[in-house]
């Protein structure tokens, strides 16, 4: 409750709007954890045959982040986006018979975890090769921009995804143009199990400053309002026409793929992860977990029981949509 | 010349050269349709894309029309986030080769994005690459990818080989083709003039494969320049001896008209292929599968084939003019597949395709 309270304190609006803000928030955030640990349940009954990339841990991020968008402004994500389908406002049944691979999923089953999208609420697709939906964001940036919209587009990416060279390129590209672009990154520190000192001899912000591009790093990944409030900063900048980079230092509690834990391997340690875990609302909040936590698994129940219900895409399909 | 044989109901005709042929399609897709734009290296600096887009940033803006920076990936990402938001973008790569950075946005995105996503989302657009081959361009200015990107399902891969073809196909490209189309145009076909008819087409033209010359004694299965190359030797062995063959410019990599092509093949019993990359894994592996499938008896004879030789290009002229099939080596092709080896017909001395092309300017 405390960025809450300081974003009260800084007269951004009444106590109540503030308290039922961050129940908002929290919600959406509780959703999202609950859905993957229902994922996580549900996946040795082999329901869903692919690849499932958690976001347990990071879910502050994608909820504060879209909270701060209209419901008109683009996000272009990864393949680690349940988060941020949830976030934006795609529907749960839609999902889950997505992750069943069955036809009444958001993209007949075809698509699967990790290329989630649902461009009716403006989740664009998901793409599952590192780096490489952040120049579709700028793209329809350049669009809005040519169009004088006030729309903005998002590019959501990890740490992992800044060392490729596309990004590079869409920084150069985005600043060149002043296009209406929020470049977000997602810090967890690991592309699978490397560790950012490995991999990178930059600071981003110091990287963003070279293109002349205005950037804010948050390190408080788990405060969900603060996250909100450094997102509407950083659009007020976007929607004045210039690209922003907002780093956001998170916490992946679960394996790069798949639904346990890897502290077991040694690679890293439950240690890194438990100061996540001691400021995480989610665990720390119980009574409202209580209070929202029924309501919510039943509408996780009649995702699953839509998607269960949801045939299998059939034969007719295997050739459809390829143009 | 005139290597249209399609049927029209005119006759009127006028002459164009494919540059001049680019440049109106590029500027009638700027004029008809507010949603297109056209980005690339050099699309908007005095040389234009080889003429192909000079002119139009003056005309249209330099928000339709505009360089950028030197970023294959990211420009062609750009596009496909353009094209998602409901923009039609034209991008150029100026040397075909430099395509391959853009491998990852053109492979794994574009030719994807409508099947990966159910068909709720697609990105048109129309990606331009120039084959640079002629004089001297070396092992990386000179590739021509067709089969590469004719592998991938999801896209539409065109070789127009005319200034006819690109009146043809490109404003239905841009107008109403649903996903993402790569053109590979041919340098040494750009400042070429061809006879064009005079009225545009009452009803679009099917993206796919026509027979340029009617024939009945060989099928050559032509890409590109080599349609031309085919043209030259067919006009060549009907004078000196009578052979009459068919010639089917594919045009359409991705989805030629494989009854047009078996068709003539089941007539003339004897085939060709004459293709402007390599024979390996490309457009001839493909043409024979397509025999082989359906039915390899309607072949009299083992067909003959025409490409480049199986080694990255080398700058030396001398050795560039023997590793790209000769019009003295077209016509032998040709001659064997009927007559046999002991054919006795004499051959054309043109051993070297960019000397010819050095001294003719049409028009076809």
């Amino acid at each position: 409750m405390a960025a809450g309270m300081a974003a009260f304190q800084a007269g951004e609006c009444s106590l109540m709007d503030s308290d039922e803000r961050y129940r908002r928030l929290f919600r959406t955030a509780l959703t999202i954890r609950l859905v993957e640990e229902r994922i996580i349940e549900l996946y040795p009954s082999d329901r869903i045959q692919s690849p499932v990339h958690l976001s347990i841990g990071q879910e502050a991020v994608a909820v504060g982040v879209c909270d701060a968008l209209n419901a008109d402004d683009l996000v272009f994500a990864t393949y680690r986006s349940h988060g941020f389908y949830i976030a934006k406002g795609g529907p749960l049944d839609k999902m889950f018979a997505e992750l069943y691979g069955r036809i009444g999923g958001v993209s007949k089953g075809k698509a699967g975890s990790m290329h989630l999208s649902a461009p009716e609420v403006g989740l664009m697709g998901s793409s599952a090769v590192v780096a490489s939906s952040i120049p579709h964001a700028v793209g329809a940036a350049l669009s809005f921009k040519r169009r004088g919209s006030s729309r903005v587009a998002v590019a959501v990416f990890g740490d992992g995804a800044t060392e490729e060279g596309v990004y590079h390129e869409s920084l150069n590209f985005a600043a060149l143009m002043k296009v209406p672009v929020l470049f977000l990154c997602e810090d967890n520190g690991l592309a699978v199990h490397s560790f950012k000192n490995a991999r990178q001899s930059y600071n981003l912000l110091e990287h963003a400053a070279i293109f002349g591009i205005e950037s804010r790093r948050v390190d408080e990944g788990w405060d969900m309002l603060a996250i909100r409030q450094a997102t509407l900063d950083a659009l007020s900048v976007v929607r004045a026409g210039r690209p922003f980079v907002l780093e956001i230092a998170t916490g992946r509690y679960k394996e790069h793929v798949g639904v346990g834990d890897d502290f077991h391997f040694g690679y890293r340690s439950a240690v890194d992860i438990d100061a996540w875990k001691a400021r995480d609302p989610l665990l720390l909040d119980e009574k409202l977990v209580a209070e929202l936590k029924p309501e919510i698994d039943r509408e996780i129940a009649a995702a699953a029981a839509f998607a269960e219900k949801s045939p299998f895409p059939g034969r007719d399909e295997l050739l459809t949509d390829i143009i | 010349m005139n290597v249209s044989t399609k049927e029209r109901p005119s006759t009127q005709t006028r002459v164009l050269s494919y540059a001049g042929a680019l440049l109106e399609t590029m500027d009638a897709a700027l004029a008809d349709h507010p949603n297109t734009f056209i980005m690339g290296q050099g699309v908007d600096d005095f040389k234009g894309i080889f003429g192909s887009t000079t002119g139009l940033a003056q005309k249209y803006g330099a928000e339709r029309v505009f360089d950028v920076p030197l970023m294959e990936e990211g420009m062609t990402g750009v596009a496909i986030g353009a094209a998602l938001v409901g923009d039609y973008p034209i991008t150029t790569h100026i040397r075909a080769d430099f395509s391959f950075l853009a491998m990852n946005q053109i492979v794994n995105l574009a030719s994807k994005y409508r099947y990966m996503f159910g068909g709720i989302m697609s990105c048109p657009m129309l990606i331009r690459l120039v084959v640079g081959r002629s004089w001297g361009q070396g092992a990386q200015h000179s590739q021509s990818p067709q089969a590469t990107f004719a592998h991938y399902p999801g896209l539409t891969v065109v070789m127009p080989s005319t200034s006819q073809a690109i009146l043809d196909m490109y404003p239905q490209i841009i107008a109403r083709h649903p996903g993402p189309v790569v053109s590979i145009e041919h340098r040494l076909l750009y400042n070429l003039d061809f006879s064009v008819s005079a009225e545009t087409p009452s009803k679009p033209i099917p993206l796919t494969s026509y027979v340029a010359r009617e024939g009945r004694d060989v099928t050559v299965v032509a890409t590109s320049v080599m349609v031309l190359e085919a043209l030259r030797a067919a006009q060549y062995v009907a004078e000196k001896a009578g052979i009459e063959v068919e010639v089917i410019d594919l045009n359409s990599i991705s989805h030629p008209d494989w009854d047009l092509v078996i068709g003539s093949i089941r007539k003339t019993g004897r085939l060709v292929i004459a293709d402007t990359s390599w024979l390996e894994y490309g457009v001839a592996g493909e043409v024979c599968r397509q025999v082989m499938v359906r039915d390899p008896s309607m072949l009299r004879q083992a067909p003959a084939m025409l490409g480049m030789a199986a080694a990255p290009c080398p700058t030396a002229k001398s050795l560039e003019d023997i590793y790209y099939p000769s019009q003295h080596e077209t016509v032998e092709a040709i001659v064997t597949q009927v007559r046999g080896s002991g054919h006795g017909i004499e051959l054309p001395v043109e051993r070297s395709m960019t000397e010819g092309y050095k001294r003719f300017r049409g028009p076809f």
